[in-house]
């Protein structure tokens, strides 16, 4: 297993090196700079602005300032507000993770519980309900879902302040970023928990007088969760990371919005720092999923 | 059965659903455009007369005065610092922490304000060298500053340093370059507003963060608001700063401002009585709606959105810059500005018969634009100038087929390109302007670009014909046209920028800013930029379509906010009630 999570950690160094090299290259590429304005800047403050963020050299040169800065743990100024990228950013994460993973825990664990009651109760009434809910749930886009929940608990219950500087509201939000999950993890679970149960190891186990308790989480629902690990590790580094849309209509200073923000005002020392931060929580999230295959699972050889 | 079942109550949940987002938050009724009164609803309001919150904009970039150039960071920069002097709510510059009115020498060069005694946040004197300090600051290349050119009607030494002085603690002198009619309207520029020496380089001991001093709350500052909490993306809360000169006529506490630009999401705060003031940023398909509530508040501003030729674009090779003017005039004639204000911009915008916008001053104590003055009838430009628009183009050597209805095919083809932003508001107005001009056969591509792409490409000049707006910093039309000399940064139009054979000739207008610039007779300055006016539009590059003006939300238990022609607002005097 070390052997394996070194191997991971070394060809995880290179992708991430190469996401680097991709985004840097990628984003001088697009047109637009990041002290385009309206109303036109000088020139002189322009050239003291270009030098201040190294944007007057040649293009490779920036790369290696850049990587050289980044390997001292210098993730750079924002062009946009000055402000040091590293500090922002965490801060941003911090507020995105903490909706994220009460969203996550609430999708997993309902989503697998409403998942292993439909293929228990299969063409039953739970099972129609829940797979009504979960079809719901996949197919609303999330600014519907986030705007109703506006609407209706904000404005209409009167349960929630739409704006608070004291007292922000995260449970709504939190609600718009679990239902998608949850709901594909409902499927999910539904539709392996059904081929688990077909298989012979069931029959066999069930010949051997295992009770049904145990026939359902201990070999069922077990074999049954790998495709939803398959689905949770990348769903999680996902939702961690923000979404613009949820983060839009409930006014949370996520880094979701941060990311688009970036972009389109071509803050490139942000969208590097982003970019490479957001790579890092996908390879680490793929390799927690990979760990977690084989203590499901045995069988799975890592190596 | 049970199939049709689970499909019906698909179907109704998603009605509900639709319902439910079209309608959004508590409505006020209102009276609409033609003054039929409905009843008006008031919506929630919020009883803590401690605290206004208000909605401005999304999150500021710099919360330092000398770095900002947003609309939203100029109200923030306002509310927290003060400078020699400021606008009162019927726009007129009066002193703040200038002690009256300053000495003026007679030739208008040479200013000596006294300042009256006052303190920064934290209890130190604010003193004359705090002036020196920030407005040297501003100009200095390290900084950066965008609006570092407005100082530059101060006189410079050979160093670059501005020709100010600190006397004593209360006494601050100041050289200009040439008299200067609109002075006290930039010393009233967020720009110019004082920032505390100590901090500021404490913060930047290398000189590669100027604004460092001000991104975390604590700063300080000098005016009635200290920034006590930022949650960045979120909100910011200010607090009575009671060392501010003015602190006995502040009765708010706090000042809490909500960061989005989601129209629904503010939209929302603010009928769940959330928000007390909302700027700006109201859904458009909700302004109708609005109209005639209390509530609803719509003032004119000091700008104007146009319609602008790249007069080096090749749809003009081939012709006289004369012949180039005219084809520019035909098109301009075309424009249904009625129209486009009635249908795109439902914030009763005026239609704009000039380039300088209604009720700009002329520097001279009048107003500039007479109340009859025009360049061509702006509430009827569109259908019924088509006959004198085709011979306009005619003589630029088309011809044109009538075809009956009204509408002409022109040949040689002509397509142009219409350049412009992504925006309801900006792809509104091409839409339109394709549909006049289509009534003469010109095909007109209509090109969306990203707003960063949008505004390099219009700065160099890759463009036929591209949208264009522009709110005056200050209230002076020199700050309209200054922005056409060959040279300018902002003229997108490239007049006298390596002109074709079909542009106008540009040195004369070149100089005649200069002239205005060292004109000391203000009389005859205002006739200098009368005819500076008349030689910009004589070109028809730059063809003004409507005026800007500014609209808000305040609720009818809130008083004393007050909003300025240039877009600046003043919550500072603002009170509360419970009811």
């Amino acid at each position: 297993m070390a052997k394996y999570v070194l191997k991971r950690i070394l060809l995880a160094i290179v992708s991430l090196w190469i996401i680097t090299l991709i985004t840097f290259f990628a984003m001088n590429a697009i047109p637009g700079g990041p002290f385009n304005k309206e109303k036109a800047t000088d020139p002189a403050v322009i050239q003291q602005l270009e030098a201040r963020y190294n944007l007057d050299k040649p293009l490779g040169e920036q790369y290696r300032l850049y990587m050289g800065n980044l390997l001292h743990g210098d993730w750079g100024i924002s062009t946009k507000s000055g402000r040091p990228i590293w500090n922002d950013m965490i801060e941003k994460f911090s507020v995105s993770a903490g909706l994220g993973l009460r969203a996550a825990a609430i999708a997993i664990v309902i989503g697998i519980i409403l998942g292993a009651i439909a293929a228990l109760n299969r063409n039953k009434l739970p099972d129609r309900l829940i797979i009504f809910f979960t079809t719901l749930g996949t197919a609303m886009p999330s600014f519907v879902l986030a705007t109703l929940l506006l609407l209706v608990f904000c404005l209409k219950l009167g349960l929630f302040p739409v704006f608070s500087s004291e007292d922000p509201n995260y449970t709504l939000p939190v609600i718009a970023l679990a239902v998608y999950p949850m709901a594909y993890i409902t499927r999910l679970t539904k539709t392996s928990m059904l081929d688990a149960l077909n298989q012979d190891y069931i029959r066999t186990a069930r010949a051997k007088g295992v009770s049904r308790t145990k026939v359902i989480f201990v070999h069922a629902l077990r074999n049954a969760l790998i495709p939803v690990i398959t689905y949770v590790g990348p769903m999680v580094a996902y939702i961690l990371t923000g979404s613009m849309v949820v983060e839009n209509i409930f006014t949370i200073g996520g880094l979701g919005s941060t990311f688009v923000t970036s972009i389109s005002t071509r803050d490139y020392p942000t969208i590097m720092a982003v970019t490479i931060f957001l790579a890092m929580l996908m390879v680490v999230a793929n390799l927690l999923t990979d760990i977690v295959y084989k203590m499901v699972d045995p069988r799975i050889k890592l190596d | 059965m049970k199939k049709k079942l689970i499909a019906v109550l698909l179907v109704a949940t998603m009605a509900a659903s639709v319902v439910a987002c079209g309608n959004k938050g508590q409505k006020p009724s209102s009276s609409n455009g033609s003054g039929t009164t409905a009843p008006v609803e008031a919506t929630k309001i919020n009883t803590d007369t401690t605290t206004l919150k208000v909605l401005l904009g999304s999150e500021p970039d710099y919360l330092d005065p000398t770095l900002n150039s947003s609309t939203d960071g100029a109200a923030l920069a306002l509310n927290s610092f003060v400078g020699l002097y400021t606008l009162d709510e019927n726009n007129n510059c009066v002193p703040a922490l200038a002690d009256g009115e300053p000495e003026v020498s007679e030739d208008g060069l040479h200013y000596t304000f006294k300042l009256i005694e006052s303190k920064w946040s934290n209890g130190e004197e604010l003193t004359a060298n705090d002036f020196v300090y920030s407005w040297n600051r501003a100009v200095a290349p390290e900084t950066a500053a965008d609006y570092a050119y407005m100082f530059a009607p101060i006189a410079t030494n050979e160093d670059g340093t501005l020709k100010v002085e600190a006397t004593d603690d209360y006494t601050l002198e100041v050289e200009l370059n040439a008299p200067c009619a609109y002075f006290y309207d930039l010393l009233a520029f967020p720009t110019f507003l004082p920032v505390y020496q100590p901090d500021v380089e404490a913060a930047n001991p290398d000189g590669t963060a100027p604004g460092a001093w001000a991104q975390n709350p604590g700063f300080v500052c000098n005016g009635a608001f200290t920034l006590s909490e930022w949650k960045h993306n979120e909100s910011m809360v200010y607090t009575k700063n009671p060392n501010f000169y003015r602190a006995d006529d502040v009765s708010l506490e706090k000042l809490e401002f909500m960061l989005s630009d989601d129209d629904t999401a503010i939209y929302a705060a603010y009928n769940n009585g959330d928000l007390d003031f909302v700027d700006q940023k109201i859904p458009s398909d909700e302004i109708e709606s609005l109209k005639g509530n209390p509530e609803f508040h719509v003032l004119d501003s000091l700008g104007t959105y146009y319609v602008g030729f790249n007069v080096n674009s090749d749809i003009f090779d081939g012709l006289t810059p004369e012949q180039a003017a005219e084809m520019r005039q035909a098109l301009s004639l075309l424009i249904d500005r009625q129209w486009i204000v009635d249908t795109v911009e439902p914030t009763e915008k005026t239609p704009a018969d000039t380039f300088i916008p209604d009720g700009m001053a002329d520097g001279n104590g009048g107003v500039f634009e007479a109340a009859d003055a025009g360049y061509y009838d702006a509430t009827t430009t569109g259908a019924g100038n088509v006959e004198e628009a085709v011979k306009l183009l005619e003589d630029c050597g088309y011809t044109f087929t009538d075809k009956g209805d009204g509408t002409y095919d022109i040949s040689p083809a002509l397509e142009v390109t219409y350049l412009t932003n992504p925006s309801t508001t900006h792809e509104g107005v091409a839409a339109l302007i394709q549909q006049d001009w289509g009534k003469v056969g010109i095909q007109v591509k209509v090109e969306t670009e990203d707003w960063n792409v949008f505004l390099e490409d219009r700065k160099a000049g890759k463009f036929d014909i591209a949208r264009e707006g522009w709110i005056a910093d200050f209230n002076d039309p020199i700050n309209m046209l200054e922005m056409w000399v060959s040279y300018g940064g902002n003229n997108d139009m490239q007049l006298g920028k390596n002109p074709t054979a079909a542009a106008p000739e540009w040195e004369a207008y070149d100089e005649l800013i200069q002239k205005i610039y060292t004109e000391t007779d203000y009389a005859k300055r205002a006739e200098l930029m009368h005819e500076a006016e008349d030689m910009l539009m004589s070109t028809y590059a730059v063809v003004p379509v409507y005026y800007y003006n500014h609209i808000y939300l305040q609720k009818s238990n809130v008083e004393g906010v007050y909003a300025t022609t240039n877009m600046n607002i003043y919550f500072m005097y603002a009170k509360k009630t419970a009811e």
